[in-house]
């Protein structure tokens, strides 16, 4: 057939995980950036809610972002190791108010690493937030050159000082995070076969079942 | 050659059925369909695939890469139309090959599916599609369809679907629906690429989902023991029919489980004599195990009759459901002038009204579809002929050669006209669905107890005589005819477990052997007519049936025995009425709650519950009917009693109010230190490296940690019990002298600018600093009712011990051993920070005030945002809400505050709307609550009952979580557990179902929570099934329906679910 060359536009379906101490704002962060909208009026997660934002990658990609927005406080045995299955990426948030949410990126980040795994068994990729900057004005130089150096260290592709409220740096974040997991999924199949889109269209399709199913 | 070329065309014509159903669906739930949609992309890909089914070469023309375009070009040239269109398409590849490449405008034909590049407008698939897509889209395909197929032979080979005098006619009808609607781009894209939500999911499954409710469920469903998993009529016949009008017009239309072989409409039936003939739809349709006939009244067709007028119409009385299995002959009667009728006849002899076919080759099609439809188990006897370019004709039965078949044809058969046909039907082979044992009746009416083996055996005999004397015994009639039974055929079919739909046919022997009409061959006498010793046969085929009902039982009996091993700890086992002594749907009203005022000693507790189970409590009358439910008050005492309850109640929430508002103080006194020497520090910028170095190697010791494993948790709580209590002690004692004095000789060696003591990590530190600020300010630290820190701590000293003393009194002598033990523990946890030279006793109060901290900021943050935009909670009742759940955490600091728990306290202040109330309300609703909490076990108790309930009561939704992933895990019941639904219904919901599980503990069940999910998931099972929902979208999907739910409907299908249960168990 004809259209077999032609670069069709590709869907991707990313499962993205949404996770920190309670309280600092993740759902505020997911319904900015999925509703544009700040409110005073959320609950509490409890479990897991979800959201999906639609992003026009570009002409020939369309990304569909899956977040798992997952209760700050939950602890129960292995749920969330059902939570974390198949994510492709993830954001730790913290307070920048609260250092003892800072404190527990650590280990939000270590539970991460523990329960889920690229396909090539690597971490997934994970942005720190630093939410609530319009809380914080002043963050110094060398505020910003540790947190590097705490990215570097703990293993976190990078790190956004963001705002709900304001509305900073949300889209970045998740563009960054996006940025990610595309070329992780590229280098990934083009290790598997070096082909051309057919083939990847396949495999996009499979990574696609994949992630659907936990 | 010309059967592969039918199902071939069958095939393609199925597929354009499917995905017209797609668009339309979509176009319903959607009220319009966006261009882009996938949906018409892939009916533009299977109209062309019919339009490419044997397209002459010639029609193909040389432009062989676009056999459409070529096909289009031509039409176009007498088909005004279709030139129409041409003339449009090229219009758009030209501005899109413009667009992308002006230089190479002219090619557009031959590049259009490999368009490197993509316009603005169109994506590829669109135009690899652009011809059908835009017919599609100007709403002009199905004209063009109709064109073609009227005018055939210019591009067709005469096999082909367009060609063909029934498929052709039927492609072009089914485009009409999908040419009617209305295409946009107006509608975001967005709309398109996200998910369908939870209503539009429950929405398409009132659109199409009902039919499934009859019981045409998937053969291979494992029988449901007797609990039929019917969300609105367990026990209710009446609004069965309620719902079946609705579902039986639905029925009628294509779906999932049955195929649509024929349709017709205005095909007349005189249902009684003296009755002028009614117009009707015909409908053929096909499911995985039979073919049936309806026809439909028009008045029952055109929608104009509301549901209810619907129901009683008397058109119901004429409207036809003919199971073809039950017809043996077909008579067809063609005047030349007016169509063809014809006339069903039945195994018994009786006959059917008569259908009359409007003119034009309607009777034919209908033979044709018929005969497809039988196959391949059963046949047309004379078949129809198959003749090139005319398809289907009636067979020439002269030219016969067959040489048995006397009975075929009517004595005084016209020969001449050939106008008047008799068929038989005759289905080959495999009819065993009348032998087939009807697990689900036996084991559901039956109930077979397996406590007892005599009375096992008793039944097992029953059902071999019961099943003998369906299907065996009529020795004579069969001896008379003397049918060859197939045991090979029965071997292989016979499955005896199958839960089929075809108990009521059993009877097929019996008629097939009653002497009039030897045409419905079941497989046990496949009326060949062979002369085999019958008897033998008989016994043979009787010996196989009773080893595999054998087998069946006993693997049944294990099944019903575990069943009841898992179920019967889950409900009460003694039966507790709706209906005795009195009607209970009616609740609690408050009539009946002031005589129970008056009259106490008249007043069962039992019978005040169980009105309360059945039918909830009025609510101007929950507020004093709560605390007795949650057992606040006792039922029966006296007002006497209930004061003294209240005024215990009220001294201890004071205390326990002053308690913790105590500890509180100190608790922000040192958050305040601490924050302000940790912005120093931050600031500063020399901390964070160590301060990342401290998260990287040391392990967290706070005990309300997110991270602990079960294992740690475990140890933690071993700890908690060791150790808690007596720094419990310590504080609730004495400690605050201690602390004062530990600072006092702390003063001196610990320095404010040590490198680590800053860090939030460092806890000595940052408590000892908080206990400076207290000691510099003097010993000034007050109490809200202003008596000065240390007189007031040593004078409530021996108060506050008074609570704590019972579960201290043990362990005080201990009490220096654990020290000990606290040190070193506390010596390891702080090597790194070396400048803390002296660690005392008050360690203990620091991990304390931790603790109490944590909990604090926990509360805080859930307390802020719990239901702020319910009406109840303004700033002051939001202020008690937080008082209460300080006080219940401050007194179970070792499980802490949880997230969940202010959901659980806000209902209870709505209601009762005073703190002492609901603070003692709800400590007794955390006596079974907090088992949920990740202390408890009860969460992981729940999960594997619902996993056994759901594999015994629905299997087959169980298998679907098995293979979807597999999650019977069922964590999307998560949530539902820990706030007895709270999160999933509406306020005045959330009172109707708590009150109801509150009483279900003496009336049903103790796990009635266990009930009220399970019919979560049985009133949404079909949505689950049918969109093949995976953890996911079941957690989605539930997450989307909270506050959607119709509560009284599900607290109803729980109180059946309980009470089917119980009878399970109870083998009534």
């Amino acid at each position: 057939m004809a259209g077999v060359e032609s670069p069709e536009r590709r869907e991707h379906l990313f499962k993205v995980l949404v996770i920190g101490d309670l309280g600092v704002g993740k759902t505020s962060i997911i319904k900015r950036y999925v509703h544009q909208l700040f409110s005073q009026h959320y609950r509490a997660t409890i479990g897991v809610d979800f959201a999906l934002k639609v992003i026009h990658w570009d002409r020939r990609t369309l990304v569909r972002l899956q977040l798992w927005d997952i209760a700050g406080q939950e602890r129960f045995g292995n749920m969330t190791r059902v939570y974390y299955k198949e994510a492709l990426g993830a954001f730790v948030v913290f307070d920048v108010s609260r250092s003892s949410t800072f404190e527990a990126v650590s280990k939000w980040k270590h539970d991460l690493d523990s329960k889920v795994h690229l396909p090539n068994g690597g971490p997934i990729p994970a942005i720190l937030l630093a939410n609530k900057c319009d809380q914080n004005k002043e963050t110094s130089r060398q505020t910003h050159s540790h947190l590097d150096q705490f990215c570097k260290e703990s293993g976190f592709v990078g790190w956004f000082e963001t705002s709900a409220k304001d509305n900073i740096n949300i889209d970045e974040a998740a563009r960054s995070l996006v940025e990610h997991i595309l070329s992780n999924y590229k280098s990934f199949h083009a290790e598997e076969n070096d082909v051309g889109t057919v083939k990847l269209d396949q495999a996009a399709l499979q990574a696609e079942s994949k992630s659907q199913c936990c | 050659m010309s059967c592969s070329d039918d199902s071939a065309k069958e095939k393609l014509l199925w597929n354009v059925k499917k995905e017209v159903k797609q668009i339309m669906e979509e176009a319903v739930t959607r009220k319009f369909v966006h261009e882009d949609s996938s949906h018409i992309i892939a009916l533009c890909g299977v109209v062309e695939a019919c339009l490419l089914h044997l397209l002459k070469r010639r029609a193909a023309g040389f432009l062989r890469s676009d056999k459409i375009a070529a096909l289009f070009t031509k039409v176009g040239k007498t088909c005004a139309t279709a030139g129409d269109i041409c003339k449009k398409v090229q219009e758009l590849q030209q501005q899109a090959e413009g667009r992308k490449n002006p230089s190479n405008g002219q090619e557009s034909l031959k590049r259009q599916g490999s368009t490197a590049s993509r316009p603005p407008k169109l994506t590829p698939q669109a135009l690899k599609h652009i011809w059908v897509r835009t017919a599609l889209i100007e709403k002009v395909l199905d004209r063009i369809v109709q064109y073609i197929v009227d005018n055939w032979s210019k591009y067709y080979e005469r096999e082909s679907l367009m060609a063909d005098p029934v498929c052709g006619p039927i492609l072009a009808a089914l485009l009409v629906g999908p040419c009617a609607l209305e295409y946009t781009k107006l509608k975001t894209a967005d709309h398109y690429w996200t998910d369908p939500s939870a209503d539009e999911l429950v929405q398409r499954h009132r659109i199409h989902g009902t039919h499934s409710r009859q019981g045409q469920d998937s053969p291979s469903k494992r029988p449901a023991l007797g609990i039929k998993k019917r969300h609105s009529s367990g026990s209710a016949s009446e609004d069965k029919f309620a719902a079946s009008a609705r579902e039986y017009v639905e029925s009628l239309h294509q779906n999932s489980r049955t195929h649509l072989l024929y349709g017709k409409n205005n095909v007349m039936v005189q249902p009684k004599e003296g009755m002028e003939p009614l117009p009707g739809y015909l409908s053929l349709h096909q499911s995985a195990e039979s073919l049936t006939l309806k026809w439909t009244p028009n008045q029952l067709m055109n929608g104009t009759l509301g549901d209810s007028e619907l129901e009683k119409s008397v058109y119901w009385d004429y409207a036809l459901i003919v199971p073809i299995s039950q017809i043996v002959c077909i008579h067809c009667h063609q005047q030349p002038d007016a169509g063809g009728t014809l006339v069903l006849v039945s195994q018994d002899g009786i006959q059917r009204p008569p259908l009359h076919f409007p003119q034009g080759g309607h009777l034919l099609a209908f033979l044709s579809c018929l005969e497809n439809g039988l196959l391949p188990r059963g046949q047309l006897e004379p078949p129809l002929w198959s003749q090139r370019g005319k398809g289907k004709v009636f067979p020439r039965l002269r030219k016969r050669n067959s040489t048995n078949k006397s009975v075929d044809l009517e004595e005084n058969f016209d020969d001449e006209m050939a106008a008047d046909y008799v068929f038989r039907i005759i289905c080959a082979g495999h009819r065993h669905g009348n032998i087939t044992i009807n697990y689900h009746h036996l084991a559901a009416s039956r109930s077979i107890s397996v406590d007892d083996d005599e009375e096992e055996e008793d039944r097992l005999h029953a059902m071999l005589s019961m099943i003998c004397s369906r299907n065996l015994t009529a020795p004579n009639p069969m001896k008379g005819t003397g049918d060859r039974i197939d045991t090979h055929g029965l071997s292989t079919s016979l499955l005896p477990w199958q839960l089929t739909e075809y108990c009521s046919q059993g009877s097929s022997c019996l008629s097939c052997s009653s002497g009039s009409s030897p045409y419905d061959i079941p497989s046990c006498c496949s009326c060949i007519h062979d002369r085999t010793p019958l008897k033998m046969l008989c016994e043979n085929m009787k010996r196989q049936i009773v080893s595999r009902a054998f087998y069946g039982w006993i693997a049944y009996c294990r099944h019903l025995s575990t069943v009841r091993t898992h179920l019967s700890a889950l409900v009460n086992h003694s039966i507790i009425p709706p209906d005795k002594p009195l009607d209970a749907s009616g609740g609690l009203t408050k009539e009946v709650w002031s005589k129970y005022q008056k009259d106490m000693k008249n007043y069962k507790e039992l019978e005040l519950l169980r009105l309360v189970y059945y039918g909830g409590v009025s609510h101007d009358i929950r507020k004093e009917v709560w605390p007795f439910l949650l057992g606040h008050y006792k039922f029966g005492s006296t007002k006497k009693e209930m004061d003294r309850v209240d005024e215990v109640i009220a001294s201890k929430y004071q205390r326990v109010m002053a308690e913790w508002k105590a500890c509180e103080v100190i608790v922000k006194r040192r958050e305040k230190a601490s924050h302000s020497a940790i912005l120093v520090k931050f600031s500063s910028g020399s901390s964070i490296d160590s301060h990342v170095q401290h998260l990287i190697h040391q392990d967290s010791t706070i005990s309300n940690d997110v991270f602990m494993s079960s294992d740690e948790m475990d140890s933690s709580d071993r700890d908690m019990k060791g150790q808690g209590d007596p720094v419990l002690t310590v504080l609730g004692g004495g400690t605050p002298p201690l602390v004062v004095a530990a600072v006092e000789q702390q003063q001196q060696s610990v320095e404010f600018d040590s490198p680590d003591s800053g860090l939030p990590s460092s806890r000595n530190y940052s408590v000892t600093s908080c206990m400076l600020s207290s000691i510099d300010e003097g010993q000034s630290v007050c109490f809200d009712d202003g008596v000065e820190l240390g007189s007031s701590t040593e004078s409530e000293r021996t108060e506050l011990s008074i609570g704590l003393s019972r579960k201290t009194q043990s362990r005080t002598k201990t009490q220096d051993t654990f020290t000990e033990e606290q040190l070193c523990c506390q010596m390891d946890c702080l090597r790194t920070e070396e400048d803390i030279f002296s660690i005392c006793p008050t360690s203990y109060t620091i991990e304390l005030l931790d603790t109490v901290a944590l909990n604090l900021h926990r509360i805080d943050k859930d307390v802020q945002r719990c239901d702020r935009n319910y009406w109840y909670f303004t700033a002051a009742n939001l202020e008690k809400l937080r008082n209460i759940m300080c006080s219940y955490v401050w007194e179970h600091l070792d499980i802490g505050y949880v997230q969940g728990m202010c959901d659980l306290l806000a209902p209870l202040m709505v209601v009762l709307d005073n703190d002492q109330l609901a603070y003692s309300c709800f400590t007794q609703l955390m006596k079974r609550m907090s088992q949920n909490f990740p202390s408890g076990g009860a969460m992981d108790i729940h999960f594997a009952n619902m996993r056994s309930l759901i594999q015994i009561l629905d299997s087959e939704l169980f298998e679907l979580m098995q293979q979807n992933g597999d999650y019977t895990h069922f964590y999307f019941c998560y949530r539902w557990f820990l706030l007895d639904f709270k999160r999933e219904l509406l306020y005045e919901d959330v009172f109707a179902v708590w009150e109801v599980i509150w009483a279900a503990r003496h009336i049903s069940s103790a796990h009635f929570v266990l009930f009220i999910a399970l019919a979560l998931v049985e009133v949404y099972r079909e949505i689950i099934r049918d969109n093949n929902m995976d953890f996911t979208d079941i957690i989605k999907f539930f997450n989307e329906m909270a506050e959607h739910h119709d509560a009284q409907l599900i607290l109803r299908i729980a109180r059946e679910l309980v009470s089917k249960v119980q009878m399970l168990i109870d083998n009534k």
